[in-house]
């Protein structure tokens, strides 16, 4: 079992005829995902990998059924490609180009919400659901299927904590990147909810960085889910006031620093861990002590 | 990008807000004819930080000679980190009550907020974390307007009427045209100042553009925030963020999270990272081969770990640029590599051939320990 992206998912790649946007379609054709079109629009007509292209998201829609799309678009045009996929009716957007103006990310964020939509980011690695699909930039070889879900903002980080997960034997049910950028489309909460909700996943891992507060924020939904929640937050040793890569990623005075998140989220009955290969020691000590008693 | 506060306040005249008389003076004698137009004045630096005046950059001068006087003291000093290239001469002006209107994202719920505290001219956050109630905040929803009579009710709270009431919220609602109209991230009036006539003056302004919106502003160039640091400027050229730290381990990354969770490795393995960097997603030979020079080129550096995924990314081309790039260094310097994904398999071949070190699981802490035992002179 999986979230957000299943087998009912049919997905648009937007961008789809670009540098990127090819060598991509192919990854995620390799992989299994059920690719039903790509959209640039001007190109209509043509094919990627055998998929066909159309001029629209809402031609998409019409022909092919679609119902998810993932983005390779310039960021300057990123906005303009999620407004036109949520107004097509698309249910999942997946955005991952990284540079989108923040004033963008916010008309993203209040469109999406308004009309029930899933955004997953700007600056996102995407979502894969192994065995089932993925739609996003991750390394499918990273990923194995099983019952552990994964909510992250770092791309790269994730597919490091997938790794040790998988070398102890477990899989992931889904994992999601949320988006490393300041103003993103989903709460971690909203993902949350999901997992909790989903009769394939058994825990959750929170993968965090330093900066804002959008770990914390979780901590009182955390609180009163069935699954066990373990995280793991980076950037220990990042230095204060500098912006670590994501432009979400910088502790302003005092605050957003890995001890404070891991303190609330601790508070919160989420085993945090110091490193990355302590995840796996602690999924399972959650994991045997049973859902309720933690 | 940090506006200066002269490009600022240009922008808050275009669209309406009163700011004092004033002009730019880059050597002595503009600021000595600047003066002459406006009587006594305030030279005031300009250079993209705050706290200028404690730093003391702002200046009172009350006739053109003595303008000209402190012009000269300024200019070509290093206020607060900055060169002073440029200052502001501007009429002094008496403000009878100091007030605070700014602008920022909350970048949690993905709206704008609007701030307005009756106590201006200090550091507003110092405010909000001693006395909350004092500053006055109302949210606007991405794509929205801000109406003058939500700005009315806001400042109404703070003990505002009358003719006072409605110019500031007009003010507030030009602001807020500014902030978006110019992507701006950050848009402080601090202090916004009520003259004895009733007249309200920005006399001060700080803006912040998104570095990211800048391809919709051209008048602001390309140029992002000042580097001080080559190195960092250098980055910036090569395409990847580089902030230089003080360790002995230099580190290249091929995302932002990863590089931090580097980071904590090497500090856990009992050394510091010399630098954090963060390729991205555009990573090509050309670039990794010049990311491996540039994080060389820091004195402290006696490592080096990269650390990659090859999602985005293609690998091979990252680690034919490692091989281009550890051959061309001036001395030995040891190097490991971690490269998992897309063509890993290939990447390692390459790197293999070249005698560079290769990890091939998901143990960075493996690749860290590899590293110290190199640097260290023991054999595996």
């Amino acid at each position: 079992m999986s979230i957000l992206l299943t087998n009912e998912t049919r997905a648009v790649v937007q961008g789809a005829t670009g540098r990127i946007g090819q060598v991509q379609v192919r990854w995620m054709l390799e992989y299994g995902t059920k690719i039903v079109a790509g959209v640039t629009p001007g190109q209509g007509g043509t094919t990627v990998h055998g998929v066909p292209v159309y001029d629209s998201v809402a031609e998409a829609v019409e022909k092919e059924g679609a119902n998810a799309t993932v983005l390779f678009v310039p960021a300057p045009y990123t906005k303009d490609a999620v407004l036109e996929a949520i107004a097509a009716g698309i249910r999942l957007v997946v955005a991952v180009p990284e540079h989108v103006p923040v004033h963008d990310a916010m008309v993203m964020r209040r469109a999406a919400r308004e009309a029930g939509v899933w955004l997953l980011g700007p600056n996102t690695p995407g979502i894969i659901s192994p065995g089932i699909g993925k739609l996003g930039i991750m390394p499918g070889n990273m990923f194995k299927p099983g019952r552990i879900g994964i909510i992250s903002r770092s791309g790269t980080l994730a597919y490091e904590v997938a790794g040790y997960v998988n070398e102890a034997g477990y899989g992931e049910s889904s994992l999601i990147g949320i988006g490393g950028d300041p103003v993103i489309g989903p709460d971690i909460p909203d993902i949350l909810a999901e997992f909790e909700k989903d009769p394939g996943t058994d825990a959750v891992v929170i993968v965090g960085e330093i900066g804002g507060s959008a770990e914390e924020e979780a901590a009182p939904f955390i609180a009163q889910m069935q699954k066990p929640v373990v995280a793991y937050i980076a950037g220990r040793s990042a230095p204060p006031g500098r912006r670590m890569g994501h432009a979400g990623a910088i502790i302003r005075a005092g605050q957003g620093t890995v001890a404070d998140k891991a303190r609330v989220l601790s508070e919160a009955g989420v085993a945090v861990a110091r490193n990355i290969s302590d995840v796996p020691r602690l999924l399972a000590e959650k994991l045997k002590a049973g859902t309720k008693a933690r | 990008m940090r506006l200066l506060e002269h490009q600022g306040k240009e922008i808050l005249r275009r669209y309406g807000v009163a700011t004092p008389r004033g002009s730019v003076a880059r050597t002595p004698e503009e600021a000595r004819q600047a003066a002459a137009e406006l009587g006594p004045v305030v030279v005031k630096v300009q250079i993209p930080s705050g706290g200028r005046g404690k730093a003391g950059g702002i200046r009172p001068a009350e006739d053109p000679a003595q303008a000209a006087e402190r012009a000269s003291e300024l200019l070509g000093s290093t206020i607060k980190g900055f060169p002073v290239g440029s200052v502001l001469i501007e009429e002094k002006m008496a403000l009878q009550q100091e007030l605070y209107l700014g602008l920022t994202i909350d970048n949690r719920r993905g709206v704008s907020v609007l701030m307005f505290c009756a106590s201006g001219g200090m550091d507003i956050e110092e405010v909000a974390a001693s006395r909350p109630e004092l500053v006055h905040k109302l949210e606007i929803p991405a794509g929205a307007k801000l109406a003058e009579y939500d700005a009315r009710n806001l400042i109404r709270r703070a003990g505002f009427q009358g003719k006072t009431l409605v110019q500031l919220a007009s003010i507030a609602a030009k602001l807020y045209q500014c902030f978006a109209e110019y992507d701006l991230v950050v848009a402080e009036i601090n202090p916004l100042g009520i003259l004895a006539d009733g007249r309200v003056v920005a006399a001060d302004c700080k803006m912040e553009v998104d570095d990211n919106s800048l391809f919709r502003h051209p008048e602001f160039g390309s140029e992002k925030d000042e580097l001080q640091d080559p190195l960092e400027r250098e980055a910036r050229e090569i395409g990847v963020t580089y902030i230089k730290l003080d360790g002995d381990i230099g580190i290249i990354a091929s995302g932002a999270g990863l590089g931090m969770n580097t980071m904590d490795l090497v500090l856990e393995a009992g050394h510091r990272p010399a630098n954090f960097l963060e390729t991205g997603g555009g990573i090509t030979r050309e670039l990794m081969r010049r990311a491996v020079q540039l994080v060389a080129k820091h004195e402290q550096v006696r490592g080096l770990l990269v650390n990659l995924y090859g999602g985005v990314n293609p690998l091979v081309a990252a680690a034919e640029g490692v091989v281009d790039g550890v051959k061309a260094l001036p001395q030995r310097l040891p190097v490991v590599v971690k490269a998992l994904g897309n063509q890993q398999q290939e990447a390692h071949a390459v790197l293999e051939a070249a005698g560079i070190p290769v990890i091939k699981t998901i143990r960075t802490e493996d690749a860290v320990a590899e590293l110290v035992r190199q640097m260290e002179g023991r054999s595996a």
